[in-house]
């Protein structure tokens, strides 16, 4: 027998195993040093998406897409010290290296008109900033005149105002964002100053993360320790278990930072995960050497090895599979990287768990004595068993029907919640609400109508008046839509000269004024990012205000209404910035969520018919965990828990580890079946064998999961609570309604036998 | 061995002594070159402006330029089509007026743009200014080079957007060859290189090439057709004269 052969060698070999796996552990362990956080929420569209192109169009040829702000605020901002900061602030920002614009009070170009002359220059001078009050109250009344400052850099009522800045295209955005806080911090200034937009969210997101990292892996590992030492009472079925889950955590990580992978929102689930699960394998192996008996110590070894492997090999290619569902169903790539690597740690995990542990226990004569075993009592015995599992199995034989209809009623409800699931791909609901991002961000919306870049594109000659007048048509459009405050473009500079020139504030409709006015703003700060050098393209730049999934959805599609009847040869729109993107994220998350979820169903019902030779104990062994994901679902259209970049995965996880369960029970169930031949003995039978062991592995997993719930991050927090659940669920599902489905299915068929008999 | 050592130092002391000696003030460089750069009395000139972006696209633009002293000149643009006639005139005491013939209208520009590019150039309003740099700056000496003098330039007015420049003169004619600006964070921002040939009796900036190193965006103004002493009056540098 191959597999006997093979635990042999496994025993034989112990030694090189052990020294290899500490070696590799060792040699990955050495990499997780170097291991790199990446936040970035536009890095998980493919870098071929459309969207995603375009955008980074923008950045590469408008001086930086990403927009990020420091928020001064002051009681009256038109102050001489105010301003003074304001420009210390300005200059500070100009110097830290991967910025490459900076906007603020003191450095934002002004067009006036001054005694019959034109001015084209700053709007406060940096060198000369207004000391009387007169002049301040002055500069006031006319930078709140302008539409161009007004609710775009000064609040409508002066107290606050912005520093913007976009960065340089390579700029490492975190790196830029935490170098611009330390240095404004330690200027110690006076006013109230925050920091937003995405970098800085970024660069907050990522310290949460770490702090996630450092705080709940302990943590996980301690819950699970804890309920496997009280599962369990004994030290070898704590420390294996955990030992594998983190050597194969340790080996993931370490091939991820290898590989040039960096830790993502979805990926910094994955250690979480593998403790959870990867310690399960490990316990199904020990098991089956606890249950084998005999004199001889390495042949009892050998024997319970050779049986385990290929079962907890089944067991763990279902979870696989649901990893694997989305390296080849999800389209972003975040998903897809978490997918490959958390598949390739529970293969780790399981692969650990068969030769390593064996290694370890023989190598450590840890097999344990007659005696020990002889204590361990018979699931009737247990309280578990009396209180619970007795009660229940006698319930589920004696009302199957009555299951079934509160199964039917709770999958009813939770179709009805579905429909009301909302997405969110938004950076800034990743944030509890009292978290200063929030705080923030509520600010720029509301003082400064949001923190969102928002591009629209033109194609065509930007000296002719056609496209300028189309840009200025489409400014009006968008300034209609209840989340667009202000606009900016190089239409609006050529209104305001061609006014100082005294004719208007309109385009003018000869070019060759047009290219008059263009001589003065030629080489302006503000030039390359309105327009590029060979003028053949610009852009409308605005800021969206609302962070709502629905609300962006709504003003892309009013954009594209637009762009569709306005959109000429000679003059090109394209609509993108951040919430395009975010709607191109959240639709991709929609698509993703059907994508791998139907991949993980066909693969899992295939795998597990596979194993049961029976293609209807496939479909009997998913219907619990489907269930339980309609559920699932329905909660969250309940609860008001969004899909989002993490709770997408929820459906698939839950489906690869929850079908496990149902296994256990149909194995179990046939087995003893075709011994019994008598239902209801069968099904209480495995219930009682099988449900010990499901309630232990339900309650220690989904403890793992809720772990999650103390993360810093919501979708984090959300997708442990939800997992946790669909633990429960699943284990519920396989203990009450797998139980009735078989019973009903094969009554059915002894009622047809009795019948023709 | 004590009296070699001695002689070693002595000899040493005389050269630094006899190094110094010859050593020109920093402040009479600086005379001197802004009396090579700024003595002929005018000068009329063809300019050709090319500007290399950072992907080192050019476009090229051509201008005729007339200059009375230091305080006077008008640049008349001539080149491309859709610039050709817009003309700018400088006056004494910062005053600037720009013409636009699409609109034939001129219009006074403000001073306090001086620290804006020129017409799209890398060339701020300031750097066209053609004040002697010994009224714009405190010179200090370094180390000097080869065939050059190295002075660093601390400006006067604290309104300078540059912190300083560094300057390097030919030691024997007195034109400058290369500059460094810096800003005030005191970071390197541009850096100019100098062609200079004589005309006449004049010293001419045939070829200035200056760098934006933070736009990666370069600036060539190339002259030709110099003629100098013509003898312009400040009736060529008038509003009227620039709507011609």
């Amino acid at each position: 027998m191959t597999m006997k052969r093979l635990a042999k060698l496994i025993i034989k070999l112990k030694w090189p195993i052990i020294i290899i796996v500490l070696a590799l552990t060792t040699f990955f362990g050495l990499q997780l040093k170097n291991l790199k956080i990446d936040a970035d929420v536009i890095n998980s569209l493919p870098d071929d998406d459309s969207t995603a192109v375009l955008y980074t169009n923008i950045g590469n040829k408008y001086g930086g897409n990403t927009m990020g702000m420091v928020i001064v605020q002051a009681k009256n901002v038109f102050n001489t010290k105010v301003l003074e900061d304001v420009r210390q602030i300005t200059d500070t920002v100009t110097f830290v290296k991967g910025i490459s614009t900076v906007t603020s009070l003191t450095d934002v170009i002004d067009i006036k008109n001054v005694d019959g002359g034109i001015e084209i220059g700053k709007l406060i001078d940096e060198y000369d900033i207004p000391k009387t009050e007169q002049q301040l109250d002055s500069l006031k009344a006319y930078t709140l005149s302008k539409d161009m400052y007004k609710g775009s850099i000064v609040s409508a009522d002066g107290t606050s105002t912005l520093v913007i800045f976009t960065l340089l295209d390579n700029a490492n955005k975190e790196e830029v964002a935490k170098t611009i806080k330390e240095k404004i911090t330690k200027l110690k200034l006076p006013e109230k100053i925050s920091f937003g937009g995405i970098p800085m969210m970024m660069d907050d997101v990522s310290s949460l993360m770490l702090l996630d990292l450092r705080n709940l892996i302990p943590l996980t590992f301690i819950v699970i320790l804890l309920i496997l030492l009280i599962s369990f009472r004994s030290a070898r079925g704590t420390i294996l278990p955990l030992t594998t889950a983190s050597i194969s955590i340790v080996w993931t990580l370490g091939l991820m930072q290898l590989l040039g992978y960096k830790l993502n929102l979805v990926s910094i689930n994955m250690p979480v995960i593998l403790l959870a699960v990867g310690s399960a394998y490990t316990i199904h192996v020990l098991n089956r050497i606890n249950e084998e008996k005999g004199k001889n110590r390495k042949k009892a070894l050998i024997k319970a090895v050779a049986y385990i492997t290929i079962p907890v090999f089944l067991s763990g290619i279902t979870t696989v599979f649901g990893f694997m569902s989305f390296i080849f169903g999800a389209y972003l790539t975040m998903i897809r990287n978490f997918g490959l690597f958390t598949s390739i740690g529970v293969a780790f995990a399981l692969l650990l768990s068969v030769v390593f542990v064996p290694a370890v226990i023989s190598a450590f004569s840890m097999v344990k004595s007659q005696k020990s075993l002889q204590q361990q009592k018979k699931s009737e015995d247990t309280l578990m068993g009396k209180l619970f599992l007795i009660p229940f199995s006698n319930l589920i034989i004696k009302h199957p029907k009555y299951i079934t209809v509160a199964w039917v009623a709770l999958i009813v409800l939770s179709i009805w919640g579905m429909f009301n699931i909302k997405t969110s791909v938004n950076m800034t609901n990743y944030f509890r609400k009292n978290n200063p991002v929030r705080v923030t961000e509520d600010i720029m919306q509301k003082e400064f109508g949001g923190s969102l870049p928002v591009f629209v594109v033109f194609k065509g000659d930007m000296q002719s008046p056609e496209v300028l007048k189309k840009m200025i048509q489409t400014e009006d459009y968008m300034k209609k839509s209840p989340d667009v405050s202000s606009t900016q473009s190089v239409a609006d500079l050529i209104e305001q000269m061609n006014d100082v020139m005294g004719e208007g504030k309109i385009i003018p409709n000869d070019k060759a004024k047009i290219e008059n006015l263009w001589f003065l703003l030629d080489g302006q700060d503000v030039m390359p990012q309105l327009v590029t050098n060979d003028l053949r393209e610009g852009i409308i730049q605005a800021r969206f205000a609302s962070a709502d999934s629905k609300d962006m959805e709504d003003f892309v599609k009013y954009m594209n209404k637009y762009i569709k009847t306005n959109s000429t040869k000679n003059c090109q729109i394209e609509l993108t910035g951040m919430p395009s993107v975010y709607v191109k994220l959240n639709s991709s998350l929609i698509r993703s969520q059907f994508s791998s979820l139907t991949l993980a169903i066909i693969l899992v019902v295939l795998a597990v018919a596979l194993l049961l030779r029976s293609f209807s104990k496939g479909i009997y062994a998913a219907i619990p965990i489907l269930t339980t994901i309609i559920i699932l679902f329905g909660f969250m259209g309940f609860a008001g828990i969004a899909l989002d970049i993490a709770t997408v995965l929820v459906a698939s996880v839950a489906l690869g580890m929850g079908i496990d369960y149902s296994i256990h029970i149909i194995t179990h169930f046939s087995h003893e079946f075709d011994e019994l031949k008598d239902v209801n003995l069968a099904i209480k039978d495995s219930i009682m064998v099988s449900g010990k062991a499901i309630i232990i592995n339900v309650v220690s997993v989904s403890a793992g999961f809720l772990v999650l719930m103390f993360s810093h991050i919501v979708p984090i927090q959300n997708f442990g609570l939800l997992v946790a659940m669909s633990m429960v669920g699943a284990g519920v599902g396989s203990l009450t309604l797998l139980p009735v489905i078989l019973i009903l299915h094969y009554r059915r068929k002894e009622n047809v036998n009795k019948y023709i008999n | 061995m004590k009296t070699v050592k001695l002689s070693v130092l002595v000899s040493a002391l005389f050269l630094l002594f006899g190094l110094n000696a010859n050593a020109q003030d920093a402040n009479t460089i600086l005379k001197k070159m802004d009396d090579v750069m700024y003595s002929a009395k005018d000068m009329t000139a063809k300019v050709e402006i090319v500007l290399i972006d950072k992907s080192g696209k050019e476009k090229t633009r051509e201008a005729l330029i007339s200059q009375k002293g230091t305080k006077e000149r008008i640049f008349r643009f001539t080149a491309p089509a859709s610039q050709a006639g817009i003309a700018v005139l400088s006056l004494p005491k910062d005053v600037m007026y720009l013409y636009m013939p699409a609109f034939g209208k001129e219009r006074r520009i403000s001073s306090s743009v001086k620290s804006q590019g020129f017409a799209g150039t890398d060339f701020t309003y300031d750097d066209m200014e053609s004040k002697p740099y010994t009224e714009k700056y405190t010179p200090k000496l370094l180390p000097a080079e080869k065939d050059v003098y190295v002075l660093e330039l601390k400006p006067l007015s604290p309104r300078s957007q540059y912190s300083k420049l560094i300057l390097k003169v030919n030691k024997s004619e007195f034109y400058p060859t290369y500059m460094e600006y810096y800003d005030k964070g005191n970071h390197k921002l541009k850096e100019s290189t100098y062609h200079f040939v004589r005309i006449g009796k004049y010293w001419n900036a045939q070829e200035i090439e200056m760098k934006n190193l933070k736009k990666n965006h370069i600036t060539k103004m190339i002259m030709s057709d110099v003629k100098y002493d013509q003898g312009l009056t400040d009736n060529d540098f008038t509003v009227r004269k620039l709507k011609e």
